[in-house]
């Protein structure tokens, strides 16, 4: 077979396996049966209206926007100083500081949820939500650290040198000349953190206490327990959620430049 | 470059110790625990471990499935990248924007479907049913297969998108002249694309190992109790019995084999930028 041929074929093959399940989800969310099935028996709107009145769907929903927004914020109050003194410094340890900085990254998850579990939430009773905002927040840094400093990489640094030599302060400088200049990598830091402290997992498997889990985690639960679309409902709001920010921030930001 | 010393670490620090304090300090202290036996440093934590036969089991099925993945996932990824490179460039943007997308959607999400598909009424049992090839529904999930293909599609776009920049940054002539002088498309392969993207297939490579080694909710989700993996092995141990010593020397394996696989990934990088 020539590549003219085998080339759609072998793409419209892999596309279908990657997205394929996605429309799945949506198709078994709209069901108007009680179980999950496909293809959907009937047309009805009752999964994805479900949805909002599960009470734990809320709570951990508000719990992991809480943990998305303000550990990627978090992370960005150290990252950001971190990165300019990386890539702006001459830094004692630097290597050494952007390795320990970017570690989140290569540890697998849970063993982070297990160690902050047994050596800090349990010997020092520090409380789970506590816990789980420093875990998001030590998860997204690695990502802060990479995309704003490959943002401070791309900005000359003789413009900021030039300010302080006119008399600005070297703060001064910072937040009047690089700050402006980086804020779109910054946002689009803020969004990659976002998303990744939002769906993840492995971290916070460990740690849940009364009342208190995220939402994948809470979506996990329901699952070995209720066969019913809600959950596929609940993932396709979240996969569209995901996508229309992922979507903007491509539109406005050229997003992928940063990643 | 600003030389002030006492300022840059006045940046930095924070950043660094928190990261120390909350994530370095827990997991040491962690996998030391795997190293101690009354009070003593020792190697029993793992003996122990490797002389049952459902963690040999457990470890051997991780890689396994890991390898199969990924070898799989590179077949597939030559034929997607060099089909995708090949298209006008408004069509590429467009295609390998459907390749990141999913990467954007939640695993548990993702997932979760492959359920829909496989379960016993799912679509898979009633093609299957309805064309007559099996009279009940045939159990695809909780079985190594749905977990290889719950995998396959999780990790799949990582090595497609290693290999488009791998063919992208290949000279352009190379193929065609292969080709007026006589070779045949496998020979084409594995004479001038293979030589030439061995960096691109290596790194996605060590993404999609790496990533199915460390996987959870996938063998969760498709695997059960049936179907360990390292992580869900160990997320059992703890959770069933306690057994922190056990759950000690998991997070040990893994993080050896996630750090070899980074130390790969940077060494290729920095050869990359010296030539």
């Amino acid at each position: 077979m020539t590549p003219r041929v085998f080339s759609p074929l072998v793409l419209f093959l892999v596309i279908g396996f990657l997205i394929g399940p996605f429309f799945i989800i949506v198709a078994a969310s709209l069901s108007g049966g009680e179980t999950l099935a496909f293809p959907p028996q009937g047309f009805s709107l009752q999964w994805v209206a479900k949805v909002f009145t599960v009470e734990s769907f809320r709570e951990s929903f508000a719990i992991s926007m809480l943990l998305a927004i303000g550990g990627t914020a978090a992370a960005l109050v150290l990252g950001v100083p971190a990165s300019y003194a990386l890539s702006r410094y001459k830094l004692p340890f630097g290597e050494t500081i952007r390795t320990i900085v970017s570690l989140p990254i290569i540890v697998p998850g849970i063993i982070v949820g297990l160690a902050l579990l047994r050596y800090i939430v349990v010997p020092f009773g520090m409380n789970i939500t506590l816990t789980l905002f420093l875990a998001h927040t030590a998860l997204v840094l690695p990502y802060a650290v990479r995309v704003v400093s490959a943002s401070l990489n791309n900005l000359r640094s003789d413009i900021e040198e030039a300010a302080v030599l006119l008399g600005s302060s070297r703060a001064g400088a910072f937040f009047r000349v690089v700050m402006p200049n980086i804020r779109s990598g910054i946002l689009a830091a803020f969004i990659l953190g976002f998303v990744t402290s939002f769906n993840q997992v492995p971290v916070s498997l460990f740690l849940s206490g009364p009342g208190v889990r995220t939402l994948p985690i809470d979506m996990l639960s329901y699952m070995e327990i209720t066969y019913d679309p809600s959950v596929a409902a609940l993932s396709a709001l979240l996969a569209f959620m995901s996508i229309g920010i992922v979507f903007l921030a491509e539109r406005f930001l050229g997003f992928s430049r940063y990643v | 470059m600003f030389q002030n010393r006492a300022e840059a670490l006045a940046l930095a620090l924070p950043a660094a110790v928190f990261a120390a304090i909350v994530f370095l300090a827990p997991v040491v202290i962690l996998l030391a625990e795997g190293f101690r036996n009354a009070d003593s440093w020792s190697l029993v934590a793992y003996t122990n471990f490797f002389s049952d036969p459902l963690n040999r089991t457990v470890f051997l099925r991780t890689f396994r499935l890991g390898l199969i993945v990924t070898a799989v996932s590179a077949v597939i990824g030559y034929a997607a990248a060099f089909a995708i490179v090949n298209l006008t460039p408004r069509n590429k943007g467009q295609m390998i924007g459907l390749v990141v997308l999913p990467l954007m959607i939640s695993s548990v999400a993702r997932t979760y479907a492959w359920i829909v598909i496989l379960g016993r009424t799912g679509i898979v049992n009633q093609a299957l049913q309805l064309v007559g090839l099996s009279d009940e529904p045939i159990r695809f999930l909780f079985t190594e297969t749905a977990v290889f293909i719950g995998l396959l599609q999780l990790f799949l776009p990582l090595m497609i998108l290693s290999l488009i920049s791998a063919l992208e940054n290949m000279p352009k002539d190379a193929i065609p002249a292969a080709r007026v002088l006589g070779a045949n498309w496998f020979q084409v392969f594995f004479k001038v694309i293979l030589p030439l993207t061995k960096e691109g297939l290596v790194i996605g490579g060590t993404l999609v190992f790496t990533g199915s080694l460390t996987a959870y909710i996938t063998p969760a989700i498709l695997g059960g109790s049936k179907v360990l993996m390292l992580e869900t092995l160990l997320y059992q141990r703890v959770t069933v019995a306690n057994d922190f010593v056990a759950a000690s020397v998991i997070a040990f394996i893994l993080i050896v084999m996630s750090f070899a696989a980074n130390l790969l990934l940077k060494r290729l990088a920095t050869a990359r930028n010296k030539r």
